[in-house]
C-alpha cells in the first residue's frame, strides 16, 4: 500500500525529473568552469607537443648535426632532410623541411634527436594562409627555435630527469 | 672432406678450410671485423672468437683450420662472454660519432654490437684521439674510429699492390696511416671505402650527403673500361648518389676501380647539356626536341645526296642498342661511315678481321705462367684485369712487358723493356722466337736484331704452359698497330701463346661486333676533313687520338651534330646541333665486356633536365627521315634484334705489311687514366687526383 | 491497390547520431525498422598495411588513433604483443602506470560515451557534464605524455617516462585571479599522482549527478529499458565482449579471467547486467566508472610509495637515457639502431587481448624475424557489435537505432582501421 503510493507520488510528482533539475539547477547559479580562450589557455604541461622548432646552442651554432635519425623514425615521413658538409669541414643540412600536415606530434623526433636539436614547443596556435605553407623549412623552424628558446630550454630542463 | 658439428648441426667441409667459410657456408653467424675473404687472415680483432670442444680457450673461427668431428658452439656461454668482452674493448676507444658518421646505418660495428655486445658500458674514463691526415680527394679519414682491423692495410699490400697504408705504434695507441703526409694514390684505393667496417675511411665526394637506409641499389655495369664491373648504383628520390661494387667472382670479384666509383659526380655537373639547342648566325637557341629534331632532320637532307661527305663518330662506351640503330640509321641513309675506335690511327688491319677481346676468361688470367703486355698500362687502364695479372705474377707467372717508359707498375716485372718503338721490340722478340724454335723467320725480319732480354722473353713465352700476349691502348694507338698486330699473332703462334689485343672501353666489343663490316679511315676522315661530323657521346677534341686534327676537322666541318651529355665552350664553338643525351644510370641497355659476356641493364636516374637517352634520339630520327623498323618501345627489343643477327668473333687472320724500314718511334700517347671520356674528366674528385695532373685537357 | 513497399533509408554518413562514419541503410515499414544494413570502411586508413611497412614502435600512433577515444588501452594490446613475442619483462611500476592509466582511459571512454549516448537521446546536459570531467583526464595525460589524446606513451618494455611530480598550473587572466585562481590550482599544487587522487575523490560525486540525471529519470528508461535486448546465449554466439556481454548477464573480463599486468593484485568488482537491454549496459558502464576510480585510487596508493624504473632496462629493446646516448659508446650505438632500424623481433606470433573499455581489444601479430611485421591483424571489439546491429535493431523504430548505435558504444576508428 505504502509502496503503491510511493509509486504514484513518484510518477505524477515527477520526483526524479526534479531531482534532476536541482542538479542542474545548482550549476546554473554556481561560477563557471569554462576557460575564456584565447585569452585565458588552459595549462600545457612542459612535455607538451606542439609546433616544432630547430635549437641552437649558446654561441649560436645551430645543434642540428644532419643526423637524419628524425627523419628516420618520423612514422609519418614528415621529415626531409638534405645534407652537405659546410665549409668549415662540419657536417650541417641544407635542407630540413618538416610538412606540417603529415606531422602526427607524436614528438618521436624530439626522442631520437641526439643533440636535442629539434623540439616540440608548447605552441599550438598557428596557422597557414597559403598552400605550401604548411612545409615548415629550416629557416622558418630555427627562426622560431630562436623566437621561443627561454621557453624551449626551461622546458627541457624540467623533463630532463625523466629523460 | 670432414664433419663439423656447429651449434647442433653437422656441417661438411673440406680439411684445412678455416672454421669462420665453413659456418658462413651452412649460414651460421659469426661476427668479425678483421677477416675477409678476399684478404689474408690477421686474426687480430678476436672478434670471431668461439667455443670449441676441447680448447681450453674460445679460438678465433677465421684462423682455427677445421677438423674432423671438431664440435663448435658459437652461442655457449663461453662464447657469448667472449663476444660481449671483446666488442667492449672495441668500443672502449670508439668515438661517439654515430649521428656524423657517414658509416651509420650500414656499420659493421654498429650491427655487431646491436646483436653480440652489452647494451650498458662499464667505461667511464676518457678516450684516445687520433689526429686525421689527408690521403686525397677520395677517401675521408677520420682516423680516431678505426679499430685497427687492418683490412685496410692488408688491401694495399695484397690487392692493390702497394703497400700504402701501415700501421705504428702499438696498443691503444696504435695509428693506422701513411706515415708520411701522403695521399693515397691506388686506381683500386676506393675499395678500402667498402672494406673499413667502421667510419674511419669513408667515401670522400659521398660525404654527408645521404644515409644509407634513403638508398636503393639499382644493379648495372661500370660505364668506363671493358671490364664491365658489376656495380650497385644507390640512389635517392631517383638521383644518383654513390656506386658500389657489386659482387660477380667471374668479372670484378668484390672490387671495382676508382674510376667506376667517383664517376657518377659527373651526372649532376654543371655541364650537363639539359636543352637541344641549335646554331643560327653564330647565335645558340635551346628548343625543344621536336623541333630541334625537325632542324637537324631539314639541315642532315641536303648532304644525303653524297652520303660519302658524312662521318659518325661513335663513343666507345655507347650501348649495344645505340651503336646498331646509328648503323641501322646511317646504313638506311646511305652513310657508310661510322667508327668508335677513336684512339687508333692506323687501320689498315681491319680488312683482316677485328678481334679485340680477351683470349680466356678474366678468372683464368691468374692461372696464367707467362704474359707479355706490349703496348699497354694495364694498371691504369684496366685496372681489375691488372689486379687478377698481379695474382698470377704473385703465384710464379713471369711477367714482361714492352712499354714507354716512365709507367708506373704494382707487381713484379721480369724483363721491363722500355721503348718508344713497340714494332722493333716485338719484331726482336719474334725473331729471337723463332730462332729458338727453330722456325724461319719472314723476309721482312732479316735486318731485325734481338738480345739477351728479347730472348728471354721469347723464351719464357714459349715455356710457359699458358703463356698469353696482350696488347694495350699504346698499341692500339701506334701508327704501325697493324704491324703490331701482325708480328703479335705470329709470336703467339710461334710461342704457342693465346694472344689478346684488349678492347679498352666499355663497348669496344660490342661495337666492334655490330661495326665490324663498315669501312672505316677515321684517320682520313681526320685529315682531310668531312663535309658533316655526327659525335655521338663524344667530345671528339678530347676523345680523339688525333685531338688537334679532330678539332680543326670539326671546325672546318660544314654541319656538326653532337649528341651529348656535356656542354662546352669548344663544343659550342664547332657545332652546329647540340642534342642532351642521357648516360649511364639514366639509360638502358648492353654493354659487352672483355671476356664477351652481355650485360643489360635498366634505368633508374631521372634524366637532367630534357636529356634522353640516345637511343630513343636515333629511333625518333629514323622514324622523320620516313625510315621503316624505327618503332622500338623499349631497348629490349632492339636487343632482340641484334641477337637475331647471331654476331660473332673471328679470329683474323693477320696478313699485314710488315716493311719494317719506314718505323719511326712513336711518342707515348700514355691516355691519362681519369681523362679517358667526358663522365671521368668531370668528376672532380678524380680530377684531383695525382693520377688526373697528368695532362687533363679540361683542366 | 499499389504495391506497399519498404522505405529503404541512408542513415548516416553525414549524421550527427551515426556515430563517425557509419553508413547505415534502414530497411523501414513505417517507423519500424525491418533491416539494418551497415556500410562500412568510410574511415579505412590501412593501418593493418602500413604497420607492415613500419618498425614496430613507429606504429604505436597508429594504435592510438583506432578508437581514438580510449587511446592508451589499443597502445596496450599492441605493446603487450611485441612483449609476449620478446618475453620482456615490465617493471613493476610500469604495470601500474599502465593499469592506472587504461583505467583512466575507460573512464575517459565511458564519460564520451555517456555523453554522446545520452546526446544522442536527447539528454544533452550530460555531455557537457562528462565532457568537464574529460578535460581533467586529458590534462593527465598532457601531463604525462605531452598530448591530450593521441598519448604514444606506452613502449615495449614499460612506458616512455615516469610521472611528473608537478602539474601545469592555471595563470591569471582577468577572469580568474587570486583567490578564484588559487582554488582552480588547487589540484594542481602537488604531483600528477596528487592531481589524479584529488580527481578520484571528486569522482564518484560527478558519477552520482549522472545518474540523478538520468538513471531514475522516466524518459530515459523510457528510451533504454527493453531496447535491444540480447540474451546471453546470442551474445556469447555474437562475439560479444565487453559491457555488451556483462550488460547480458555473462560475468567475463579480461581483467578478472585472463588477468594481466597487476590486476590480479587489485581490488575491484565487475559489475554483470540482468536483463541484457539497453538500460542494463548502461548501468554496467556507469558501474565500471566507479570502479575504475577504485582502482585508480589503489594505483596511486601504490604508486606514491614504490618508486622505480617506468621501462625495461634492456636497451636492444628500449632506448637508453638521453644522458647515457650523449656519455656512453654502446648506449648511443643501441640508440641510433633502435631509431633508426628498430629492434628485430624474433620469427612467431602472439595475440594479445585487453579488456578495452569497448570490450577485447587484441592484437594478433605475425613476425618474420625482421624490424617490422608481418601482419598485424587488430581485433577490434565494435566490429561484431556492429555486426549485430542488424539482429539487435529488428522490430525496433527509427529512434531505437540511435540507441542501439549509442549503446553498443561504437567508434569507428577501430571497426575500419
Amino acid at each position: 500500500m505504502i509502496g503503491f503510493i510511493k509509486h504514484q507520488v513518484k510518477t505524477f510528482g515527477l520526483i526524479e525529473l526534479f531531482k534532476g533539475l536541482a542538479v542542474t539547477g545548482k550549476y546554473f547559479f554556481k561560477k563557471k568552469i569554462t576557460v575564456r580562450y584565447p585569452e585565458e589557455k588552459t595549462p600545457l604541461s612542459p612535455r607538451f607537443r606542439g609546433h616544432h622548432a630547430l635549437r641552437r646552442y649558446a654561441n649560436g651554432e645551430e645543434r642540428c648535426i644532419a643526423c637524419k635519425l628524425c627523419e628516420a623514425v618520423c612514422p609519418a615521413n614528415a621529415i626531409t632532410i638534405e645534407a652537405e658538409e659546410r665549409e668549415d669541414g662540419s657536417r650541417r643540412t641544407t635542407r630540413y623541411d618538416i610538412d606540417m600536415f603529415k606531422c602526427i606530434y607524436c614528438g618521436f623526433c624530439e626522442e631520437a634527436c641526439p643533440v636535442d636539436a629539434v623540439v616540440e614547443t608548447r605552441v599550438f596556435e598557428y596557422e597557414f594562409h597559403q598552400r605550401g605553407e604548411n612545409i615548415m623549412t629550416k629557416d622558418k623552424l630555427l627562426a622560431f627555435g630562436d623566437k621561443h628558446e627561454a621557453q624551449i630550454a626551461a622546458d627541457r630542463a624540467a623533463d630532463a630527469k625523466y629523460r | 672432406m670432414v664433419k663439423v658439428e656447429i651449434n647442433g648441426q653437422v656441417v661438411e667441409a673440406r680439411e684445412g678450410d678455416m672454421l669462420i667459410d665453413v659456418a658462413d657456408s651452412a649460414s651460421i653467424s659469426i661476427p668479425r671485423f678483421c677477416y675477409h675473404k678476399k684478404l689474408s687472415i690477421a686474426a687480430n680483432c678476436r672478434m670471431c672468437l668461439v667455443d670449441v670442444e676441447g680448447a681450453w680457450k674460445a679460438v678465433p673461427a677465421c684462423a682455427t683450420p677445421v677438423t674432423d668431428g671438431m664440435k663448435v658452439n658459437t652461442r655457449s656461454p663461453k662464447a657469448i662472454a667472449a663476444q660481449k668482452a671483446v666488442m667492449e674493448f672495441l668500443l672502449i676507444n670508439h668515438p661517439l660519432d654515430c649521428p656524423i658518421c657517414d658509416q651509420g646505418g650500414e656499420c659493421e660495428l654498429q650491427d655487431v654490437a646491436m646483436d653480440y655486445g652489452d647494451d650498458v658500458s662499464q667505461y667511464s674514463e676518457a678516450k684516445r684521439i687520433v689526429g686525421d691526415r689527408n690521403v686525397g680527394s677520395l677517401i675521408q679519414t677520420d682516423m680516431t674510429r678505426c679499430i685497427h682491423c687492418t683490412r685496410c692495410v692488408r688491401f694495399g699490400q695484397e690487392i692493390a699492390g702497394l703497400k700504402e697504408l701501415g700501421a705504428t705504434g702499438r696498443s691503444e695507441w696504435m695509428e693506422i696511416g701513411t706515415y708520411i703526409e701522403k695521399s693515397i694514390d691506388s686506381e683500386l684505393s676506393g675499395n678500402m671505402i667498402d672494406l673499413c667496417p667502421v667510419g674511419a675511411l669513408t667515401n670522400k665526394p659521398f660525404r654527408y650527403k645521404a644515409r644509407s637506409w634513403e638508398l636503393k641499389a639499382h644493379p648495372t655495369v661500370a660505364p668506363h673500361d671493358s671490364i664491365g664491373s658489376n656495380i650497385f648504383v644507390h640512389t635517392r628520390n631517383g638521383e644518383v648518389m654513390r656506386v658500389v661494387p657489386r659482387e660477380n667472382e667471374a668479372i670484378n670479384e668484390t672490387w671495382i676501380a676508382d674510376r667506376d666509383r667517383f664517376s657518377c659526380e659527373a651526372l649532376h655537373s654543371a655541364d650537363r647539356l639539359t636543352q637541344p639547342k641549335v646554331k643560327a648566325e653564330g647565335h645558340w637557341s635551346s628548343m625543344d626536341w621536336s623541333l630541334a629534331l625537325q632542324v637537324t632532320v631539314e639541315k642532315l637532307k641536303p648532304y644525303l645526296a653524297n652520303p660519302e661527305q658524312i662521318a659518325i663518330l661513335l663513343s666507345p662506351n655507347s650501348t649495344l642498342e645505340e651503336v646498331y640503330l646509328v648503323k641501322k640509321l646511317a646504313n638506311a641513309l646511305g652513310i657508310n661511315n661510322i667508327e668508335h675506335r677513336l684512339r687508333q690511327q692506323d687501320f689498315s688491319a681491319d680488312q683482316y678481321g677485328i678481334n679485340q677481346t680477351l683470349a680466356m676468361r678474366l678468372a683464368d688470367v691468374e692461372a696464367l705462367d707467362s704474359v707479355l703486355v706490349i703496348g699497354g698500362h694495364l694498371r691504369k687502364d684496366l685496372p681489375l684485369l691488372n689486379n687478377r695479372l698481379r695474382k698470377a705474377q704473385l703465384n710464379g707467372c713471369e711477367v714482361n712487358v714492352v712499354n714507354p717508359s716512365g709507367l708506373d707498375y704494382n707487381l713484379g716485372i721480369e724483363h721491363q723493356v722500355d721503348t718508344l718503338s713497340l714494332v722493333s721490340e716485338l719484331a726482336s722478340i719474334l725473331k729471337a722466337a723463332n730462332e729458338l724454335v727453330d722456325q724461319d723467320n719472314q723476309v721482312e725480319l732479316a735486318a731485325v736484331t734481338f738480345n739477351a732480354t728479347h730472348t728471354a722473353i721469347a723464351n719464357s713465352l714459349i715455356k710457359g704452359k699458358k703463356s698469353a700476349l696482350m696488347l694495350g691502348l699504346i698499341a692500339q694507338a701506334d701508327v704501325h698497330y697493324s704491324k703490331i698486330l701482325q708480328l703479335a699473332s705470329q709470336l703467339a703462334q710461334t710461342t704457342g701463346s693465346s694472344f689478346s689485343d684488349l678492347p679498352a672501353f666499355s663497348n669496344t666489343v660490342g661495337a666492334n661486333l655490330i661495326l665490324a663490316s663498315n669501312s672505316a679511315d677515321l684517320t682520313n676522315w681526320l685529315a682531310n676533313g668531312k663535309k658533316v661530323f655526327i659525335n655521338v657521346g663524344i667530345e671528339p677534341e678530347f676523345d680523339c687520338l688525333l685531338a688537334d686534327q679532330a678539332l680543326r676537322a670539326m671546325q672546318q666541318a660544314e654541319l656538326v651534330i653532337n649528341l651529348t651529355a656535356f656542354d662546352s665552350v669548344s663544343q659550342q664553338n664547332y657545332a652546329d646541333i647540340m642534342l642532351p643525351i642521357a648516360i649511364f644510370a639514366e639509360n638502358a641497355g648492353t654493354l659487352v665486356n672483355i671476356q664477351q659476356d652481355w650485360q643489360s641493364f635498366k634505368l633508374f636516374a631521372s634524366a637532367k633536365g630534357e636529356a634522353k637517352p640516345a637511343w630513343k634520339v636515333l629511333r625518333v630520327l629514323g622514324n622523320m627521315f620516313d625510315l621503316e623498323g624505327f618503332d622500338y618501345t623499349n631497348t629490349a627489343e632492339v636487343l632482340a634484334e641484334i641477337k637475331a643477327l647471331n654476331l660473332s668473333i673471328k679470329q683474323p687472320d693477320y696478313q699485314c705489311n710488315l716493311d719494317l724500314s719506314v718505323i719511326t718511334p712513336t711518342p707515348s700517347s700514355l691516355v691519362p687514366c681519369y681523362s679517358v671520356d667526358g663522365m671521368v674528366r668531370r668528376s672532380p674528385a678524380l680530377q684531383a687526383t695525382p693520377d688526373a695532373q697528368l695532362t687533363n685537357p679540361l683542366n | 491497390m499499389p504495391e506497399i513497399r519498404n522505405y529503404t533509408l541512408n542513415f548516416g554518413p553525414q549524421h550527427p547520431s551515426a556515430h563517425g562514419v557509419l553508413r547505415l541503410v534502414l530497411e523501414l515499414d513505417g517507423e519500424t525498422v525491418v533491416r539494418s544494413d551497415p556500410h562500412i570502411g568510410l574511415l579505412h586508413r590501412g593501418t593493418e598495411k602500413l604497420a607492415e611497412y613500419k618498425p614496430y614502435n613507429q606504429s604505436i600512433g597508429y594504435m592510438d588513433r583506432l578508437d581514438y577515444v580510449s587511446m592508451m588501452s589499443n597502445e596496450h594490446a599492441y605493446v603487450m604483443a611485441i612483449e609476449k613475442m620478446l618475453g620482456l619483462e615490465v617493471p613493476e611500476r610500469a604495470q601500474y602506470i599502465r593499469v592506472m592509466f587504461d583505467e583512466i582511459t575507460r573512464i575517459l571512454n565511458h564519460l564520451m560515451w555517456l555523453g554522446a549516448h545520452a546526446l544522442d537521446i536527447g539528454a544533452m546536459t550530460v555531455f557537457l557534464y562528462a565532457f568537464r570531467e574529460r578535460e581533467d583526464l586529458m590534462d593527465c595525460y598532457e601531463a604525462v605524455s605531452g598530448a591530450r589524446m593521441h598519448a604514444t606513451y606506452y613502449r615495449p618494455g614499460g612506458v616512455y617516462r615516469d610521472l611528473p611530480d608537478t602539474m601545469a598550473k592555471y595563470q591569471s587572466s582577468k577572469w580568474h585571479q587570486g583567490r578564484d585562481l588559487d582554488k582552480l590550482n588547487e589540484t594542481r599544487e602537488g604531483s600528477l599522482l596528487d592531481f589524479i587522487e584529488a580527481f578520484t575523490q571528486r569522482f564518484p560525486g560527478y558519477v552520482d549527478e549522472y545518474e540523478t540525471l538520468l538513471t531514475d529519470n522516466r524518459i530515459w528508461k523510457q528510451r533504454t529499458v527493453d531496447i535491444a535486448i540480447v540474451s546471453p546465449e546470442r551474445a556469447l554466439q555474437l562475439g560479444f565482449t565487453g559491457p555488451m556481454l556483462r550488460g547480458s548477464g555473462i560475468a567475463w573480463d579480461l581483467r578478472k579471467k585472463q588477468p594481466y599486468e597487476v590486476y590480479d593484485k587489485l581490488d575491484f568488482d565487475i559489475p554483470v547486467g540482468k536483463t541484457g537491454d539497453s538500460y542494463d549496459r548502461y548501468l554496467v558502464r556507469v558501474a565500471e566508472m566507479r570502479e575504475s576510480n577504485k582502482i585508480i585510487k589503489q594505483c596511486v596508493e601504490w604508486l606514491k610509495n614504490n618508486p622505480g624504473p617506468v621501462i625495461a632496462a634492456d636497451h636492444k629493446v628500449t632506448p637508453p637515457s638521453r644522458e647515457d646516448a650523449k656519455t656512453n659508446m654502446e648506449a648511443l650505438i643501441h640508440h641510433f639502431k633502435l631509431f633508426t632500424e628498430g629492434f628485430i623481433l624474433p620469427a612467431g606470433e602472439a595475440y594479445s587481448a585487453v579488456e578495452h573499455p569497448k570490450g577485447e581489444f587484441g592484437i594478433y601479430m605475425v613476425s618474420d624475424g625482421a624490424n617490422k611485421p608481418y601482419r598485424l591483424k587488430v581485433r577490434a571489439p565494435g566490429f561484431p557489435h556492429l555486426a549485430a546491429l542488424d539482429e539487435m535493431a529488428k522490430g525496433h523504430m527509427i529512434a531505437d537505432v540511435v540507441t542501439i548505435i549509442g549503446t553498443q558504444d561504437i567508434v569507428f576508428g577501430e571497426i575500419d582501421r
